[in-house]
């Protein structure tokens, strides 16, 4: 033992792996750091795109570095004089590429440990999500051995670049392979994290577990590949029990590959946006995680998943307008709650997220599906706030109101007056430029409920919303049932 | 009719030609230059293959950069000299010789990967792309080996693949990167990207043919 960490520690002290530490972390600040620190606090988000980009950093370096070592012994033509040593060569082998996997690992800990330090700092909750780290811990290894595998089998000047190339081209080819193919076996590549034609969205795993199936699968896929390669160094030159033995490790590493491989490819999206692989499936995943959500002060509470929380003070400031205008009338949400989003591949126009519970008029509860949980390009903070004031400040107002398809043109005019305040007031004064814009692709307020311009319901709009507050107020307290009745009309709004 | 003088100056030019061939062929050899013309070749094919499938908006252009390294990795590979040092002191023509073979591997490297996209696919960004990526990572993979070894030069290129990748990546998921020093996210016809590019390979053939590969043990094999 004494002798193996003996042997361990010099393998150490004279590694390459060593001297590619400083251009993995420049590599990885250059390209992961930034990017994920950029993105919203979400540990789903964050962890997500770590297990990608760390596994892209990673695997040019650490698999020319390993092909590098791997070929050492015939480069310094040094075979014959180790082989008369009592260690046997399969062992000695192991201890280089062990030597190497550390300092691989060394620095991808640290690298993770500064990521998931701050982004902890950062978010109330939902994480930290430990799969996506172990994944690419995972992958590292398997780099290593492939790597070490092909400098010691092909030991020659072009071995580490174009092995280190080879392994980043098949990466980066499996992203292209996987296409639109939801079943697709390239998903075990480790750069894979999430369904794959969905991309990274902060809607999955907060209301819900984060599903470990697909990383189950590409951990056991990573430890086979490493172990078969591993297996085949001792397949030639060795002792016959040296050989059997390996042989049967290869064996079982090929077979852990393979079966890993065909588990991915009964994979499929489930309602939560995540991979489930039946096999891997426990149930317990199913059931949504507990949280007290987190709730603003406004005259209508708006709640959260504190996972969110960085968007509470910016949506509650998009929605405050209208539930100013609303809160205590009868009818009125008693709390805006945010809900959990679900995903469902549609055959014809493929990935699509829903809200799950949806509104229904008078509710006691509006349902908010943030902006953010819905799939597409990831939105900054004032982007979300805008697009929840255009779209869910008319909707909590339709849905008070009762206005519609088949409603009265008075509630119509209503709804599209009480609208109209969302774009003259914003109680956070650093939000207003935001919030008072247009939302991409939204309506102007000139064009909400749906009324046309110039029309009698439209000036009875634009009338009621020129009212003070108070006034529109005290009118909506009195005549609120018959205007939901219907049996208001335009011209007997004030 | 020749005369025994013209006779003795032409076996004199003949005699010269033979050395001069049996001096390029002999350090073409120590450099393992026939193992990278089959390596370019093969990227070369691997390019072609590659250009078979469709591929998205970013993947057009990744995909050709990572082969486009690989064939700069093989050419700046090809200077670690398994001589050392009783090569530099007796090598007169040495210079020249890492010169016209370094400029003769690259121009090589780039016909073979254009050829390659000529043959029916279609290269997203076109034989100027080539030029230019080609060219800007050989010249690193170039410095490389003059300050880490022969046997090291591929770091340089192999490191500067993610930055590149990355680069073309953020055109479509941004915030870009724009700097002409990531040449390959840069269009085709830009002047920086190409004179960053132009200038690490100046960089690097400069100081390979004054100077060669550091020399280190192993390297040249």
């Amino acid at each position: 033992m004494i002798a193996v960490t003996r042997m361990l520690r010099l393998e150490l002290r004279h590694n390459a792996m060593a001297l590619m530490v400083p251009v993995v972390v420049v590599l990885f600040w250059f390209t992961t750091y930034r990017r994920v620190m950029a993105m919203p606090p979400l540990w789903n988000l964050r962890a997500a795109d770590l297990q990608m980009y760390s596994v892209v950093d990673f695997v040019t370096p650490l698999t020319g570095a390993a092909a590098w070592m791997g070929s050492r012994e015939s480069r310094r033509r040094l075979a014959d004089a180790v082989l008369i040593t009592p260690r046997a060569r399969w062992a000695r082998l192991l201890a280089t590429w062990a030597a190497t996997t550390i300092w691989a690992l060394v620095a991808y800990v640290g690298c993770v440990a500064v990521v998931y330090g701050m982004t902890a700092g950062q978010v109330a909750g939902g994480g930290p999500l430990w799969w996506p780290a172990a994944v690419a811990a995972a992958s590292l290894p398997a780099f290593t051995a492939l790597g070490f595998a092909a400098g010691v089998l092909a030991p020659t000047r072009l071995t580490a670049p174009v092995t280190a190339i080879v392994a980043f081209f098949v990466l980066v080819l499996s992203t292209e392979l996987i296409g639109h193919n939801g079943h697709s076996y390239w998903q075990i590549a480790p750069i894979v994290s999430v369904a794959w034609n969905t991309g990274s969205n902060p809607g999955v795993a907060t209301f819900y577990p984060y599903l470990p199936d697909l990383s189950i699968a590409q951990v056991m896929f990573l430890a086979g590949v490493a172990v078969t390669l591993l297996g085949t160094l001792a397949l030639v030159g060795e002792s016959r029990a040296v050989r059997a033995a390996a042989g049967g490790v290869t064996a079982a590493g090929l077979a852990a590959a393979a079966t890993a491989v065909l588990l991915v490819g009964t994979s499929a999206m489930d309602p939560h946006g995540m991979m489930r692989i039946p096999a891997l499936h426990d149930a317990a995943n199913d059931r949504p995680v507990q949280f007290t959500p987190v709730c603003s002060h406004a005259a209508i509470p708006v709640c959260l998943n504190p996972a969110y929380s960085a968007y509470l003070a910016s949506t509650t400031a998009a929605l405050e307008p209208v539930l100013n205008e609303i809160a205590g009338l009868p009818g009125a949400p008693a709390r805006i709650l945010q809900e959990a989003a679900t995903y469902r591949v549609d055959s014809r126009d493929g990935e699509e997220v829903r809200p799950t519970e949806g509104n229904t008029n008078g509710e006691a509860v509006y349902h908010l599906l943030l902006p953010v949980q819905m799939l597409g390009p990831t939105l900054t903070t004032a982007q979300t706030a805008s697009q929840v004031k255009w779209t869910d400040g008319p909707d909590i107002v339709a849905n008070f109101i009762g206005a519609g398809p088949g409603a009265s043109q008075a509630q119509n005019a209503v709804a599209a007056a009480l609208t109209m305040v969302l774009g003259r007031v914003s109680a956070d004064p650093n939000l207003r430029a935001d919030l008072n814009g247009e939302a991409p692709g939204g309506p102007g307020p000139s064009e909400l409920g749906g009324l046309i311009r110039g029309t009698a319901a439209q000036s009875a709009a634009e009338r009621f919303a020129a009212l003070p507050a108070q006034t529109r107020r005290a009118w909506l307290a009195s005549h609120l049932a018959a205007l939901r009745a219907g049996q208001i009309t335009l011209s007997q709004l004030p | 009719m020749n005369t025994p003088a013209m006779t003795a100056t032409g076996q004199a030019t003949a005699t010269r030609l033979a050395t001069a061939a049996r001096l390029l062929r002999l350090y073409a050899a120590s450099r393992r230059t026939p193992s990278a013309l089959a390596a370019i070749a093969g990227c070369a094919i691997a390019l072609r293959v590659a250009l078979l499938g469709h591929w998205d908006a970013y993947g057009a252009l990744q995909l050709p950069l990572v082969i486009e390294t690989a064939a700069a990795t093989v050419v700046a590979a090809t200077v670690a000299s398994p001589f050392g040092e009783p090569e530099r002191v007796c090598g007169r023509w040495l210079p020249f010789l890492r010169l016209a073979a370094t400029v003769a591997l690259t121009v090589t490297a780039t016909s073979a990967l254009v050829i390659a996209a000529a043959t029916g696919g279609h290269l997203a960004g076109g034989t100027l792309d080539v030029i230019r990526n080609v060219a800007g990572i050989t010249g690193l993979g170039l410095l490389c080996a003059a300050t880490l070894g022969g046997g090291l030069s591929w770091t340089g290129p192999t490191a500067y693949l993610l930055p590149g990748v990355y680069a073309l990546y953020t055109q479509w998921h941004g915030p870009a990167l724009t700097t002409p020093w990531l040449w390959p996210a840069r269009p085709p016809h830009d002047l920086g990207g190409a004179l960053c590019a132009g200038l690490v390979f100046a960089a690097g053939l400069a100081v390979i043919t004054m100077r060669g590969a550091r020399d280190r043990p192993g390297d040249g094999e």
